[in-house]
């Protein structure tokens, strides 16, 4: 009984109108536009929230004690929107910003204890088009070269998103903001933004394409 | 520094105003940040630990003496990015599902402290029942029973009626 939906929504609106945390399971995703509802309806109820004192302490001593790197990068500007504000609002942000040059060389993904993960056939795939493959917990874009093929991350290097492959333009495009990238890992647009972390991949001698991912 | 890049001329004092610490104007802005993740998530657990999460990410990259607006914009920017994780790890929400939260828009005055009147406004798009469940249920705070007693309906029935509801208020543009 308890599994039908209105039950286990029932559950989540009585747990956020006794002000508790979101206890959410896996089957609550078929019912995610009715929870995300009620979460906006209890958080929008009692009107815009303040910090609790206690809080706001604890996390300004926090902010005193974090590791601080100093600076507001290029990548962080971008994450921001300033790269684009930069120019409309006359530089004033430009120089606001550090424009400190993105790291070149980009490490390529070892998972720890890492297993070669059967993910395709080679016959499968069309040169020079984009393949999402999940390799255990690694996601990669693996692309035909010849009779080899090569892999890069699925997850953008700027924003942590899930990139997909625009075949008509043949770039990796990201959802959350305007990046796209090439399908050796490299930046396409004007922003310097950090490659793609490369995804090691193999055929093997039976013509299957391997990724090295995880259990 | 050259000479051409001295504030004033020779003999002049020029008295530059102390700059505000990073930090502070970041609390400042958390506040904010706070609100929003708050407004979206319904309690203050969650909202705490996501704010905690948002600065501890953000606050290291921000420099001293940057401008209140870089720093909120940033600052926003990873509020999306880690609300967006929250509702992805809970319910397995995909990115396209996430555009909605991500495509928000940067807040650039404080909220308005007239929640129940807001949440009013949107309820008063559904139909009489549905509007008058969510309205008992979230702005009074009725138990389901009360609910019940007061539509002249059962139990069961509410709890139906109260899923429709939300399945529908989810569907209505100020929520997004």
């Amino acid at each position: 009984m308890n599994d039908k939906p209105e039950n286990r929504v029932d559950k989540i609106v009585a747990g956020l109108l006794r002000g508790r945390r979101l206890k959410l399971r896996g089957g609550d995703a078929e019912e995610k536009e009715a929870i995300t509802a009620a979460a906006r309806l209890a958080g929008m109820r009692q009107g815009p929230q303040r910090m609790h004192p206690a809080f706001r302490n604890r996390l300004a001593r926090e902010l005193e004690q974090a590791p601080r790197e100093g600076w507001m990068t290029r990548r962080a500007a971008l994450v921001a929107g300033l790269g684009l504000a930069a120019g409309a609002a006359g530089g004033y942000i430009g120089r606001a910003v550090e424009t400190r040059p993105v790291e070149a060389a980009v490490r390529p993904i070892e998972p720890l204890n890492g297993r070669w993960i059967d993910v395709a056939a080679l016959k499968d795939l069309t040169e020079g088009q984009g393949k999402r493959v999940t390799a255990g917990s690694v996601g990669a874009f693996v692309f035909r070269r010849g009779d080899g093929v090569t892999a890069v991350s699925s997850i953008c290097s700027h924003l942590p998103c899930e990139l997909w492959w625009d075949g008509r333009g043949e770039h990796l495009v990201c959802p959350c903001h305007p990046a796209r990238f090439t399908s050796q890992g490299h930046s396409a647009t004007s922003y310097d933004l950090p490659s793609l972390n490369p995804v090691h991949a193999r055929v093997t001698a039976e013509g299957r394409v391997e990724v090295l991912g995880t259990e | 520094m050259t000479a051409q890049e001295q504030p004033g001329g020779p003999g002049e004092v020029v008295e530059l105003p102390a700059a505000p610490r990073a930090t502070d104007i970041a609390l400042n802005e958390l506040e904010l940040v706070y609100a929003f993740i708050y407004a979206r998530v319904g309690n203050r657990a969650d909202a705490e630990d996501l704010t905690q999460q948002v600065a501890l990410k953000a606050i290291p990259r921000l420099r001293q003496g940057a401008p209140a607006s870089a720093i909120r914009g940033y600052l926003f920017a990873t509020a999306r990015s880690v609300l967006g994780g929250f509702w992805s790890t809970r319910l397995g929400l995909s990115e396209a599902e996430l555009r909605e939260d991500l495509a928000l828009p940067v807040p650039t005055t404080p909220p308005s402290d007239e929640g129940v009147e807001i949440v009013q406004q949107i309820l008063a798009q559904l139909s009489d029942n549905y509007r008058r469940v969510l309205e008992l249920r979230f702005l009074h705070g009725y138990s389901l029973k009360e609910v019940a007693a007061e539509m002249h309906s059962t139990v069961g029935a509410i709890k139906v009626m109260q899923l429709r509801a939300l399945r529908a208020a989810a569907r209505l543009r100020p929520l997004e």
